[in-house]
């Protein structure tokens, strides 16, 4: 009895902690972890368990936590690939009148939900009516077409005509993405409480149960007869199902890989990628639309000078800040108007506002900041003394927030007197961060498939037609012209001269400050072949995945 | 009989407190409501039109005066329904009645994991060599400073992780229940064995323990069954309040391990100030508190039967 058992747990504690110490290094196998089984052919059966991080509140709507999820039970009517090149999906093939304002879709035809209805243009107009319907409204979809939308019609049970108000050259693109998934009108009826957690598409998979908190279990939809044409194989998926399961803290989820709890997570650590890239098969998703920026706010404070702007973009070696962060994991984005990935992107700006604190001195001279004493510059007995907001939490990572802090220090020693303010979730969301008077430069961003963005993010914010997104509160209407006719033109060359144009003048502006591309990442087990990320929003599409036998031996 | 329907005014009180202040709170928290809904669900964080709030505004009875969505609120909670969620559509009932055993579950583990560390530390370190003392002082003195968030995530990645001794998600098996139990336990524990050692010091030096042992009681059974049944009258009190308080911080050991539970609703619903889900919670909680001191009085008078009311 002398000796205490209870300090059994200690000495495994401690024990436990040196093993953790040095767990970090193994050994560099290096190669490509899925050789082994390259070139399988497919295996039916068996269920993914895929370690997700957000968990929506409903499972459809207009986060991108729900796009991912209607991937999987929805289909759209288009799909988009690389470069912005778009390929028949629900619709086999699409027209386009001459003024631009009707588009004919033709279904493909003997589609049906999972609930038996039949998928039928009339199907298709319900939904349109659904999303911008302002009691059941999807405000993403609002975003992209609310302004365009005039009206559809069921012109027979395979051909859908939707009519816009004015042309819109980006649509398909718009209508590629997850929000605009295609939902069974007969579930639809039923109302919001039965849809946010019971939606039925015509999708790979079903929704068969979501435990709050824990997962969404999906079952494969068996009569499945409707992949894009960019699947890798159409019918049904190859295995039966998948757990889509929500472990918000990364260490966890990582860990459930590793130990083969998880055969996919989504979002790899990026202390772990390294390692992660040694032992399974990772996929990056560099999300196009507007990178991660600071709008700068144009309309109150030191930033309706130009030269201060521009001042504040060569005071940072934002390149190094993000990289180090970031573990060289998440790309630095210089272009603050649009991401590296979005079709139209220009090359060009992607070195826009190097580190040169000379230059940014130089231009707060010239903009009448003097230095004082202290450090700080003042003008007219006011201290160069700016607000940056930035979201805390799940939006921003901690690595986000160290970037800013690397920043910041480097703001400083050029005289601005930088302070960093962490807005939490229901702060930004409730519009706390929305208005001149409550920042000097807010960080912010929107994944989209196409430049089109620009003109959501852009566009003027005028009394009669107000433009919440435009958080730089800049108005130029030459740029919002510049955006509407690369809007409104399909001739691909003049819309890439235009979108080029359209960026050009928001960087030259300094109206917003790139600073890094958001990303999101997948790793899988190398025996799960063929999960791929699809391009409109990274959007995992588990319809062509299936388990590989291992070579012989089990 | 007097005292019980007192007892039973005042938890009602309690409830109410807690209703009262929650829903006061999440209402007047700067920013509006219908706003953060719109946004969150787009990922937007722009000012609305007032054409955009209005359907909002008006389903969810935000266009009424504050103190008459005080009073529907009252009017629901006295019968029975507490709303429906703003963000999630369903009944908070629903949504609690989901979440809530896993949490329980939990609860309970982490209270009896601690009182039995705790007195094992109690009965084998008390009074003993100075290293064995030191030890079990020590550890107590530690433990109780362990935040849950380290602690956890330590357990994590030593026993799941790296040992692969435990399941890196917890889960709902009882074996993937040890581990986010312990994270909160071993604070506890701390804690308790703190508040034990003291009182179990003092019963030692009693003339009835001298007078046990010259009756030639062996050491162990005077310590348990005499000295212990004294010294841990405090540890009881303050379980009561511990219950309570395992409850509402669930929340870290089920974001560590990936559980299910109101903790986690308890979040993501204050962070989208979900008033119909955080009150709803808050409700719970406050019961838990009332029930668990209950419990205590009662374990009181079996502990010590001379207590009388």
């Amino acid at each position: 009895m002398r000796t205490p058992k209870t300090l059994l747990p200690l000495a495994l504690l401690a024990a436990g902690l040196t093993l953790a110490a040095c767990g970090g290094n193994d050994s560099a196998s290096g190669g490509d972890p899925g050789a082994a089984f390259a070139g399988a052919t497919p295996v039916k059966g068996g269920t993914i368990s895929y370690g997700h991080e957000q968990e929506p509140p409903c499972l459809i709507g207009g986060w991108v936590q729900q796009a991912y999820i209607e991937r999987q039970f929805a289909d759209s009517l288009v799909s988009q690939v690389k470069e912005g090149e778009i390929v028949p999906w629900l619709a086999t093939k699409w027209k386009v009148s001459d003024d631009q304002k009707t588009w004919t879709f033709t279904l493909k035809p003997g589609v049906k939900f999972t609930d038996g209805t039949p998928l039928n243009a009339a199907a298709v107009k319900t939904n349109f009516e659904t999303w911008l319907n302002p009691k059941s409204l999807n405000p993403t979809v609002d975003a992209y077409i609310g302004e365009y939308y005039k009206s559809s019609k069921a012109l027979n049970d395979t051909t859908f005509e939707l009519t816009l108000t004015k042309p819109y050259a980006p649509l398909l693109s718009a209508l590629s993405q997850g929000y605009f998934g295609i939902l069974s009108p007969k579930q639809l009826a039923k109302g919001p409480q039965v849809n946010c957690e019971q939606p039925v598409g015509s999708g790979p998979f079903i929704v068969k149960k979501w435990n709050r908190g824990k997962n969404i279990e999906f079952v494969k939809n068996p009569n499945y007869n409707s992949a894009p044409a960019n699947a890798k194989h159409q019918g049904p998926a190859y295995v039966d199902g998948i757990t889509w399961k929500f472990l918000g803290d990364q260490t966890v989820r990582y860990g459930s890989l590793t130990s083969g709890e998880s055969n996919v997570i989504y979002n790899v650590p990026t202390v772990n990628w390294k390692d992660a890239k040694q032992k399974f098969e990772v996929q990056q998703y560099i999300t196009p639309g507007r990178p991660v920026t600071f709008s700068l706010n144009t309309v109150k404070g030191p930033f309706t000078d130009k030269l201060v702007r521009q001042a504040f973009g060569y005071a940072a070696d934002r390149k190094a800040a993000v990289e180090s962060a970031f573990n060289d994991v998440i790309p630095y984005n210089g272009n603050g108007a649009l991401s590296q990935s979005t079709p139209d992107y220009d090359k060009g700006l992607a070195d826009a506002y190097p580190y040169d604190p000379e230059k940014a001195a130089q231009l707060l001279d010239q903009a009448g900041w003097k230095e004082n004493g202290d450090g700080v510059r003042e003008k007219d007995g006011k201290k160069l003394t700016v607000n940056l907001v930035y979201p805390a939490g799940a939006v921003f990572s901690a690595e986000g927030a160290t970037a800013l802090q690397n920043i910041q220090e480097q703001l400083k020693q050029v005289g601005f007197d930088a302070k960093l303010t962490a807005a939490t979730q229901s702060e930004v969301f409730s519009g706390k961060y929305s208005t001149p008077d409550s920042y000097d430069a807010i960080t912010w961003y929107w994944t989209s498939p196409t430049a089109g963005v620009l003109y959501i993010v852009w566009r003027q914010n005028l009394k009669d037609r107000p433009n919440g997104n435009n958080s730089s509160f800049y108005n130029n209407p030459t740029l919002e012209n510049t955006i509407e006719k690369a809007n409104s033109t399909l001739d691909p060359a003049e819309q890439k001269a235009l979108y080029a144009k359209a960026q050009k003048i928001i960087v030259d502006e300094a109206a917003a400050i790139g600073l890094y591309t958001q990303t999101t990442s997948l790793a899988s087990e190398p025996k799960l072949r063929d999960v791929w990320i699809e391009n409109s929003q990274g959007e995992p599409v588990f319809h062509d995945a299936f388990f590989a036998k291992e070579g012989g031996d089990s | 009989m007097k005292s019980v329907a007192l007892k039973i005014l005042g938890a009602l009180v309690v409830l109410w407190a807690a209703a009262t202040f929650t829903f006061f709170v999440q209402a007047a928290l700067p920013g509006d409501r219908a706003t953060l809904l719109l946004n969150q669900d787009s990922g937007q964080i722009k000012k609305r039109t007032a054409a955009e709030l209005a359907p909002i505004n008006e389903e969810f009875g935000f266009d009424k005066p504050l103190v008459q969505q005080y009073a529907d609120y009252l009017g629901g909670l006295a019968t029975g329904d507490l709303g429906i969620s703003y963000q999630k559509k369903a009944p908070v009932t629903e949504i609690i009645g989901e979440q809530i055993l896993p949490t329980v579950w939990l609860t309970l583990a982490a209270l009896v994991a601690a009182w039995v560390i705790a007195l094992l530390l109690t009965l084998f370190t008390t009074r003993r060599s100075r290293v064995v003392k030191t030890l079990g002082s020590g550890f107590e003195t530690l433990s109780a400073a362990l935040p849950h968030y380290w602690l956890g995530v330590i357990l994590l990645v030593v026993f799941a992780i790296q040992l692969s001794i435990f399941p890196v998600e917890g889960g709902t098996s009882l074996y993937g229940l040890i581990l986010p139990a312990l994270t909160l336990a071993i604070p506890l524990a701390g804690f308790l064995g703190q508040v034990t050692r003291d009182e179990f010091e003092n019963v030692l030096d009693e003339p009835f323990i001298t007078s046990a042992r010259a009756r030639g009681m062996g050491d162990f059974e005077v310590r348990w069954r005499h000295a212990l049944r004294h010294a841990v009258l405090p540890a009881i009190t303050l379980s009561g309040w511990a219950l309570g308080a395992l409850f509402s911080g669930a929340v870290i050991a089920e974001i560590v391990f990936a559980r299910q539970g109101i903790g986690q609703i308890l979040v993501t619903a204050a962070n989208a100030r979900d008033v119909p889900v955080v009150a709803g919670i808050v409700m719970v909680v406050a019961f838990v508190y009332v029930i668990a001191n209950l419990l205590v009085d009662l374990a009181y008078r079996i502990v010590d039967p001379r207590i009388q009311t």
